[in-house]
């Protein structure tokens, strides 16, 4: 029932004397890199409390000392790198010795053998392999937990269904969005994933979702569907993970320490109470992190779960203390999106950006009004806009947006702050 | 010089009438028009007696308008003509940006609309050979 018994029911004395050994570590290995030299240079670690006198990292300390600034070994140590995407500003990457690949493998594995997947399993990863974290960090995991891994990868629903009868698909990785639109898919087929498929478990990733979505999920294809969190600047998945209980997700305390703080002010919170997770890395090398400021909001559950493991458990997302967007498991900030629609001449201010659900899945629409300056009496003109909007926005943000061309003044004034990008994703739908 | 106007409208119900309803209004007699749509928006064509006037109500009634020069070439109606005023331009390399025809007033003639990026050349060549470019008030 447990991957690492010893470890995911260590008791919590034990657990805070390894992290305690584990943070001192961190420490003394994170004073290598430039960026966290100076930080780091009268702060003592004795007691996990000292952790509290450790100023917070940012995304943004993150760009600003892009590409070498937190790495902590010398850079051949490295064997992979994982980055943000987008070209707007620097991006966010981080570094991976073998051994921080191997652990990240460990924990992913501890994660799915958690939710009752075995050797026998057949593992089908719908999820982008790439820069992305999500489909490389399950990938790993399930080889290492030894599931015959079939990474096809997203999209192409008719592909997707046929690698799920021929070779008896009966766990798969999936965008909570993408389960429901591929369930459309195989009704068009004539198909019940309930009978046609051998599917029996689900991991649902990437992007934030609520338990009657979860359950809808189940209901379709009669499966036991898990939550996961986790963020490409920790390792990417396997931070966090519902155990069978399905009663929120357990973050690993022995790789990472966690806090949850008041976003405004940055006083650490007790458990129970909902603020912004923070976490610490305690094992990886290439990159240590420190009180790394996740912008999820969540709170800490301290209360013991009827699994028997003893790592406290973190509440299911609630949202962002920033401006964020998670559009179908792609994060991309507003910023990013304004950019890119004003690099072409004559579109200037007027336009507007809707973030919407459509068909269960999350769709950029951007509305731009026609004016004289983009207008030249001819209509493959305009198509020829359209389009190349279309591929800008797909190049920078890797989503294929919706450019909708409208009449003058069809698009609403704002008063004071321009506001132009609007998420129209009602969060208690589904 | 005759022009003509284009007027991008998204594709919706009750579009059209709003053009219409701007040039009755403005007192505006329309020649010609026609709509080009691709899906969601489209492009109206209008060729009206007072381009300017109807231009400028257009745009105060929050339209997009674009307007252009254009030469209506007055050709006999027969089999093969059009063909050979078209076969006159290309062997002059002039390229024809727009082309539509409409019958006018004179007997036995239709009026050819031609767009071009080549201003006076296009003139020159037409008055060369022969054929005949009308004013709007000549149209109907």
């Amino acid at each position: 029932m447990y991957w690492d018994k010893e470890i995911e029911t260590i008791s919590a004395s034990d657990l805070k004397q390894e992290q305690l050994q584990n943070l001192k570590k961190t420490v003394q290995n994170a004073k290598k890199s430039t960026y966290y030299k100076n930080i780091l240079d009268k702060i003592n670690i004795n007691t996990l409390d000292d952790i509290e006198n450790i100023p917070f990292t940012s995304k943004q300390d993150l760009r600003d000392h892009f590409p070498y600034g937190l790495l902590a070994k010398d850079l051949t140590e490295s064997v992979r790198l994982h980055s943000s995407s987008g070209t707007t500003g620097n991006p966010t990457v981080v570094f991976h010795t073998k051994e921080d690949i191997n652990q990240w493998a460990d924990l992913v594995a501890r994660c799915m053998y958690m939710t009752g997947v075995r050797k026998t399993d057949v593992f089908q990863n719908t999820m982008g392999y790439g820069l992305f974290t999500g489909g490389l960090g399950f990938h790993y995991g399930a080889e290492e937990l030894g599931m015959l891994t079939i990474p096809v990868g997203p999209g192409n629903s008719k592909r997707q269904i046929w690698f799920m009868q021929e070779f008896g698909t009966t766990a798969i990785h999936i965008l909570p969005s993408y389960a429901i639109h591929l369930y459309s898919y195989f009704e068009k087929m004539g198909l019940d994933p309930k009978k046609d498929t051998s599917l029996k478990t689900a991991f649902l990733g990437a992007e934030p979702h609520t338990d009657a979505l979860r359950k809808e999920i189940e209901k379709l294809y009669g499966i036991k569907a898990f939550n996961s969190y986790g963020l490409s600047e920790m390792c990417g998945p396997g931070v966090a993970f519902e155990c069978l209980e399905q009663d929120d997700m357990h973050i690993w305390e022995d790789h990472f320490y966690a806090e949850i703080i008041d976003p405004e002010t940055g006083e650490v919170l007790p458990d129970g109470e909902e603020g912004e997770l923070v976490l610490t890395t305690l094992k990886r090398a290439a990159m240590p992190l420190l009180r790394y400021r996740t912008r999820d909001l969540s709170s800490i559950i301290s209360e013991p779960c009827k699994c028997g493991r003893t790592h406290r458990r973190i509440a299911r997302i609630k949202g962002r203390s920033d401006d964020m967007l998670i559009i179908n498991g792609v994060n991309i900030f507003p910023m990013q999106i304004e950019k890119t629609v004003m690099q072409f001449p004559g579109v200037g201010n007027n336009y507007h950006i809707e973030i919407k659900k459509e068909d269960h899945m999350d769709r950029i629409n951007i509305l731009i009004e026609v004016h004289e300056e983009i207008f030249n009496g001819t209509l493959s003109k305009l198509d020829q806009l359209k389009k190349q909007i279309i591929e800008a926005l797909k190049a920078e943000c890797g989503v294929r947006p919706i450019v909708k061309l409208v009449e003058p003044e069809s698009l609403p004034i704002n008063e004071g702050k321009a506001k132009r990008v609007f998420d129209l994703r009602d969060k208690e739908e589904n | 010089m005759a022009e003509h106007l284009s007027i991008f409208l998204e594709n919706k119900p009750g579009k059209l009438e709003k053009v219409t309803d701007v040039f009755a209004n403005a007192d505006i007699n329309i020649h010609f028009i026609s709509v080009a749509s691709l899906g969601e928006f489209g492009v109206i064509k209008t060729i009206v007696d007072q381009p300017n006037k109807a231009h400028l109500a257009l745009k105060e009634n929050k339209f997009t308008v674009s307007q252009k020069k254009i030469l209506i070439a007055s050709i006999e109606d027969r089999p093969g003509n059009l063909h050979e005023l078209l076969a006159l331009l290309s062997k002059n390399e002039i390229n024809i940006e727009d082309c539509y025809g409409f019958p006018i007033k004179e007997e036995g003639k239709v009026g050819i609309v031609l767009e071009a990026a080549t201003y006076p050349k296009i003139e020159e060549v037409l008055m060369h050979n022969n054929i005949n470019c009308i004013e709007l008030d000549k149209l109907t």
